[in-house]
Parts: C-alpha cells; sequence; structure tokens
C-alpha cells in the first residue's frame, strides 16, 4: 500500500498526542513532522524542500500565522502550491468552509468531536485519499 | 389781249398739268414737272407717260391701264405712288382725263398730278396710331374697354370685353350699355344717371355689380370718361371695366382670414400674444396675455410693454434693448422673470419678433410669451426630489455600508463561537472522557487523572474568559457612545491613574508630550482605548524594562495620538491582523491573552470615526497611532 507522507499542523499538544497515536496506528500515512502554527510549517518545509509532503492537514484556527493564512502562502508559493492541503477545524459553518476551498484547500474535515477520537477520523481520511489516488 | 395759255400753266408751281397723245406720249407738261419730279419737261417730251410710274407699276402696265380706265370711264383719279428721275417716290394724286376734238375722236389725255405726300403721310399716321390704340385695347384682356355714342348705345368693342362679359362684337356693337346692369339698377335709372354725371362733370366711376351674357354677375370697377372732339363737340363715351369679383374673393378671403387669425390669437390661452408698435407701445392683447399677465386690453393698449419687466431691468433699459436685438437680428428670444399686473412675478419665456410690412419697413413687434412659472416649479421639484433621491440612495449606501458591517461582525462572531468558544468546549469534553475512561481502568492513575482535570478547569476558564472578553466586545458596538469635551491631559492622567499598580510593578518609564487643546469623545472608552494599548507596552517587554511615549499632536483639525513602546514589536506579517477579534501572534505561551485588547482599540475608533494604525519592528518596539477628529463627528 502506498506510503502518504504527511505534515499535521496543530497548536494544541493534547491535541497533538492523540492525532499522531492515530496517524502511527494506521499504516497509509507516514508523519513527516508536527508544526504548532503556519509559521512552523513554512519553516519546516523551506528547511526540507528535497522532501516534501504528499500531504499537509491543517488546523485551522491558531495564534501566529492560522489555516487561512497557511493557503495563501503555499498556494501563491510556486515551490509548495501544489501540495494538497486538507483544513480541519472544530467548526463546520458553510461560510468557513467555502472560504477555505476559495483558498485552494484540497479538502476540509470537520475535527472528531473529542480529540481522543481520531483512530476513525484517520481511517477515513486514507480511505479518501486512497480513493483519490486511485 | 389774250395771254397765252403756256403761260398760265408754267406759272402755277404746285400742280403738274401733263398732255399726252392719243398712245400716251408726253406731248406737254408744264415747268412744275421739273421740281416734282426732277425731269426738265424737254426731257420729257415724246416719253411714254409711263416714265413716272414706280418700278412695281412699270412692270404692271399701271399707266397704260390707269388711262384706258380713264378712257371707259370718262376720267381717274387715283392715289399713288410716282418715281422721280432719281428714283425717289413721292405720293401723288393723279387725275386723268381723256381729251376728245370737235368729231368727238380722241386725240389724248390731259392729266393733272399733286403731291400729296405730306398729306398722305398724316394719314398713315393717323391710321397707324387708330390700329396701334386699336391692337393695344384689344391687347388688354383684364379690362373691357369700348365706347358708347351720346345716347349710351355701344360702338367699339374688345376682346377684354368679350372676355369680361361674355358678349361678340357682333352680338353687343349697337346694344345699349344698360344691357350690362342688375334688374335692380335699371330700375333705379341708374345707367341713365351715370351718363348724366359723367357728361356734366367728365368722368364717373364706381365700383359695383354687373352683368354678364350669361346673367351672372360679377364686381366691376368702371370708368365712364366723356369724349369730346378736338372741336369740343361732345362725341360718346369710353367705358373701361375691370373685373374685381377675384379681387373682391382675395379680400374676402384675406379678410376672413385675418378674422380667423384674429380670433385664433384672441382666444389663445396659454400663450400671451400681443403686438407693439415700432416704439414698443402695446397695440394689440389677447386672452392668454390678459390670463398670464392679469391686464384687460383696455388697461395695456398704447402702453409701453416695459410694464411687464422687473424695476431692476428696467433700469438697465432691458426692454429697449431686447426691442434693438429684435429689429437687428428679426428675432429676441429668452426665458426671464416678468410682472404681472398684481406686482407678482413669473418665470415667461419671451420671444419677441420684428413685424417689416410689404416695404421693408420696421412697423412694430410681435411678442409672445409663454407662463412657465408650473414648469420652472416643476424643474426645482424635479431637481429637490432628485437631490432627495440622492441624499437617500446616499443614507441607503451608509445604511448598506453599516449593514454590511454589522454582517461581517455577525460572520465574525458566529466564526468566534464555532472556533474560539467551541474549542475550550472540546477540549473540556475531551478531558472528561480521558478522565472516564481513566477512571474505569484497574489500576487508576491519579496523577494523571488529575493531569485531565487541571487540563479542564484550564480550558474552562480560557472559555469564561473568552465569553467575558467577547461580552466587552459586543458591549461596545451596543451602547451609544457619549460625547463630549475632553481635556487630553486629564484624560492621560486617569489612563495612568489606572495602570499605576502594573507601570510601577513593571519599573516602566513613561513620558508625556500632550497638545492642550480639548478634543470630543467617549471619555469612558478613549480610557479603555489608551489603557489597552499601553497594557499591551508594559506587557509585551522581553523582560526589558519598559519605555514608553505617550503623545498628540493638533494636524489639520484633528489630533494624532501615539503610543510607542521599546517591546518585543509585531513581524511584518501579523500587523495587519493584530485588530482582529482573538487573534493572536504564536507567543500566546510567553505572552497570554484572548487577543481581544487589540480589538477593542479598533471598534472605539471606529466608533468615534477615526482611524487607528500600527508601525513596528520586531525586536525593536511598536508605535500604536490613532488620529479622533478634533471637532467630534456626527
Amino acid at each position: 500500500m502506498k506510503n502518504i507522507k504527511i505534515i499535521l499542523v496543530e497548536n494544541d499538544e493534547d491535541e497533538q498526542f492523540f492525532m499522531k497515536e492515530a496517524f502511527e496506528k494506521n499504516d497509509v500515512f507516514t508523519i513527516l513532522a508536527f508544526a504548532c502554527n503556519g509559521n512552523e510549517l513554512m519553516t519546516i518545509l523551506n528547511e526540507n524542500d528535497d522532501h516534501l509532503p504528499d500531504l499537509i492537514l491543517s488546523d485551522l484556527n491558531m495564534p501566529g500565522k492560522n489555516g487561512y493564512d497557511i493557503l495563501k502562502e503555499l498556494k501563491a508559493d510556486q515551490k509548495f502550491a501544489h501540495i494538497p492541503i486538507i483544513i480541519t477545524s472544530t467548526s463546520s459553518l458553510k461560510p468557513v468552509i467555502d472560504n477555505c476551498m476559495k483558498l485552494g484547500a484540497a479538502k476540509f474535515i470537520q475535527k472528531p468531536d473529542t480529540f481522543v477520537e481520531y483512530d476513525d477520523y484517520v481511517k477515513r481520511l486514507a480511505l479518501l485519499e486512497f480513493e483519490s489516488l486511485n | 389781249m389774250m395771254i397765252n395759255p403756256l403761260y398760265f400753266f408754267n406759272s402755277i408751281n404746285n400742280y403738274v398739268f401733263i398732255m399726252l397723245n392719243n398712245i400716251g406720249h408726253i406731248e406737254y407738261c408744264n415747268n412744275a414737272v421739273g421740281s416734282f419730279t426732277g425731269y426738265d419737261a424737254a426731257e420729257l417730251i415724246d416719253q411714254p407717260f409711263s416714265i413716272l410710274s414706280t418700278e412695281e407699276d412699270k412692270t404692271r402696265k399701271r399707266a397704260e391701264y390707269d388711262l384706258s380706265v380713264a378712257v371707259k370711264q370718262g376720267k381717274l383719279e387715283a392715289e399713288l405712288w410716282r418715281q422721280r428721275k432719281d428714283g425717289t417716290k413721292f405720293w401723288s394724286c393723279s387725275s386723268i382725263n381723256p381729251i376728245y376734238d370737235d368729231q368727238h375722236e380722241h386725240k389724248g389725255y390731259a392729266i393733272i398730278i399733286q403731291d400729296i405726300t405730306a398729306r398722305k403721310q398724316n394719314e398713315i399716321e393717323l391710321i397707324e396710331r387708330e390700329e396701334r390704340y386699336r391692337l393695344m385695347v384689344d391687347g388688354v384682356k383684364d379690362y373691357s374697354i369700348f365706347m358708347l355714342d351720346v345716347k349710351g348705345f355701344v360702338i367699339t368693342w374688345s376682346d377684354g370685353g368679350k372676355k369680361i362679359k361674355g358678349y361678340n362684337q357682333g352680338e353687343i356693337l349697337g346694344k345699349h350699355f344698360s344691357v350690362f346692369y342688375t334688374r335692380e339698377d335699371l330700375e333705379n335709372k341708374k345707367p341713365e344717371r351715370e351718363l348724366k354725371i359723367a357728361t356734366e362733370t367728365g368722368k364717373y366711376e364706381e365700383e359695383g355689380w354687373r352683368v354678364r351674357k350669361n346673367g351672372s354677375v360679377f364686381w366691376a370697377s368702371i370708368v365712364i370718361t366723356a369724349l369730346h372732339n378736338d372741336h369740343n363737340e361732345f362725341i360718346g363715351f369710353s367705358k373701361v371695366i375691370r373685373d374685381l369679383s377675384e379681387r373682391k374673393k382675395e379680400e374676402e378671403e384675406l379678410k376672413q382670414s385675418e378674422e380667423r387669425y384674429r380670433l385664433l390669437v384672441e382666444q389663445v390661452r396659454d400663450y400671451g400674444i400681443f403686438m407693439l408698435d415700432e416704439k414698443g407701445r402695446i397695440s394689440s392683447w389677447n386672452e392668454g396675455a390678459r390670463n398670464i399677465k392679469g391686464y384687460n386690453a383696455e388697461d395695456v393698449i398704447g402702453k409701453n410693454f416695459s410694464i411687464f419687466y422687473t424695476e431692476e431691468d428696467k433700469l438697465i433699459n432691458k426692454p429697449a434693448n431686447e426691442l434693438k436685438i429684435a429689429a437687428k437680428v428679426g428675432k429676441y428670444e429668452e426665458e426671464g422673470w416678468r410682472v404681472k399686473k398684481d406686482g407678482t412675478v413669473f418665470w415667461a419665456n419671451v420671444v419677441i419678433t420684428s413685424v417689416f410690412n410689404s416695404e421693408g419697413i420696421l412697423i412694430g413687434f410681435s411678442k409672445v410669451t409663454r407662463d412657465l412659472t408650473e414648469k420652472k416649479e416643476a424643474e426645482n421639484k424635479l431637481r429637490e426630489s432628485s437631490e432627495r433621491y440622492r441624499f437617500l440612495a446616499e443614507k441607503l449606501k451608509e445604511t448598506n455600508t453599516s449593514l454590511a458591517a454589522v454582517n461581517k461582525e455577525l460572520e465574525q462572531f458566529t466564526s468566534i463561537v464555532s472556533h474560539d468558544l467551541q474549542e475550550p468546549l472540546r477540549t473540556i469534553k475531551s478531558f472528561l472522557v480521558l478522565l472516564d475512561r481513566g477512571l474505569d481502568t484497574k489500576d487508576i492513575d491519579v496523577v494523571l487523572l488529575k493531569t485531565y482535570i487541571q487540563k479542564a478547569i484550564s480550558a474552562s476558564n480560557r472559555m469564561k474568559e473568552l465569553i467575558l472578553n467577547l461580552l466587552q466586545y459586543a458591549q461596545l458596538s451596543k451602547e451609544d457612545i457619549a460625547v463630549e469635551d475632553i481635556d487630553v491631559s486629564e484624560l492621560m492622567g486617569e489612563v495612568l491613574q489606572n495602570l499605576k499598580s502594573s507601570i510601577d510593578t513593571a519599573k516602566a518609564t513613561i513620558s508625556l508630550d500632550i497638545d492642550q487643546r480639548k478634543i470630543k469623545g467617549d471619555r469612558v472608552q478613549l480610557i479603555q482605548l489608551i489603557q489597552n494599548l499601553v497594557s499591551n507596552s508594559l506587557k509585551f517587554t522581553n523582560n526589558k524594562k519598559p519605555e514608553i511615549s505617550l503623545t498628540t499632536k493638533y494636524e489639520n483639525g484633528a489630533v494624532l495620538f501615539s503610543v510607542t513602546d521599546n517591546g518585543i514589536g509585531i513581524e511584518k506579517d501579523m500587523q495587519r491582523q493584530v485588530f482582529e477579534i482573538f487573534r493572536r501572534a504564536d507567543n500566546v505561551k510567553e505572552y497570554p491573552g484572548t487577543g481581544i485588547g487589540l480589538s477593542i482599540c479598533k471598534k472605539i475608533i471606529e466608533r468615534h470615526e477615526g482611524k487607528i494604525w500600527v508601525d513596528s519592528e520586531l525586536g525593536k518596539g511598536t508605535t500604536f497611532y490613532f488620529i479622533l477628529n478634533h471637532q467630534g463627528f456626527q
């Protein structure tokens, strides 16, 4: 099975912990890095531009550069514009989703009800990615 | 003693005497023949009589013919051309008598020739003259010209007469001229009376009805003139008749059409139409003029039209100038104020047109005035209503703008609720789930579970803080602002007093440079604004001793505030976003806070119709600027 290299962007350390656990359980994804916001993501990408991820999964609401900033910045950068960005958030408001898609998000996925329930989330994501790859 | 008869003949020089033999050759002629014909008497002897004929008569053998006629008739008198020796001609009266001897034998001819050229020429001229008159009279088609004898019988006729009255010459000659009169005129003995007047005074003239051959009548101009010959004998009348039916008809039509126009003009109600003489005096008036200006015809006829002008216009001689222009270029047109009889003014459209007679001489002006007051008012109303609409449109635009702002705020609010408030709630729930799971395990890790509880409490605190901040922010939008005159120094004093303990704790240096002029605004809100900015300066220090400078500067009717610090500064990328609600830089761990402070500052400034912006360099410090209108705002 194809391995999808992913960078996760999430500011909450506890949430990061449970996400990491869930993603590691699933053999579809390989986590290249965790970033706590857009600022850190940009540093990681720029430092590893020979080793870019297949996918970026980013939270929307973060101190510093948030999900919107990440979309704007990466989609405007020739080097990174091709990387699909999936936005994930507690919110499921239509204007918020529309805005993300308008800014170039590949998908918008609502976060699980609690951050301890990431297993199903990751399985669903894997399935979506698998489908889109085939 | 008896005189030789030859002397007798030769002594007569105004007659030529010629004696021919029986074959027509000249045997004798008296000396007068020389002056008549240019031939010597001797030259003519034995010449045929035809020597004195014209070339034409010679060819026709006129002389021989005449002689033979004289023989037959016993004598011949003829007027004819004769030719002189030099070829010129004279008009002669020749008398030819054959001569017989006692035995009645024809011996020859005795001829007397008289030069009648002068008389003949008079005759010819007379004939030609009469002919010319006849032709002229006949040629006149529009007049019937004829003569009557002393009793009134027609003795000449002309083509014009035929055309006008319908009689041929043959039908009318010899008839009495009374046939041209109507029965009524005949009963009144009008023909006789006319002739009597013409006889007594030399002439009778009138216009009246006359009758044609077919019985129809026509309107005629008639001149009857009594005629006298050279000896002053009364010989009859000339009569000249002209058919005026056409003219009469035209006159009637003109009269009618003038009447129609007069009635038309008089009855027009919406236009004042009247005439001015060349000096500007009113000479006609219509219903419209009465209607518009309030004057009756008898009020204004004869008055100068300047009575319709305002005093100002009269002073600058406007009425006369308008006439001058109209006279010069044919027309003057304008819209302007004019005065009614009651002194009120109306907005008039005026057209003055110069009127010329058929000789091209200016005889006056026509003036058409229209009351445009209503139109003007309608225009004004239209303008007003369009102003009003423009105003409403602007209002609508303003409302739209503020509605859009409210919408944006609402969107922001829902976004806040869905993210910022939901996040801590989700965190709390997550830890409660973990706690629940932890309690279900056999070996309960109390320390871990305690951590969960701590984290849940922390999240709920954060949520409470967010809710409070949000309410504070929402309150700013809701409340009216209380505008008052504010002494800026006092304002700053209050801010520093409120923050005294924080300032003391941070050991901060505060410097002030304040313009003393008062400003208008909401004191409480402005204190909160400045307090938030100074608090930030005290907070984001990276453990440096804060140096904060507060200045106000008056420029162009506005007051520029600045709050400058030597703190950590703000990244260029974040500078635009610092005013967004709950937006924090990624230094939230070192400098906790919800990120509401600057949003509140911005909101306050917006409510004061001012402007706020930031200038900062990372690591060196930040200056927040804001501008308030000195004189306040609506």
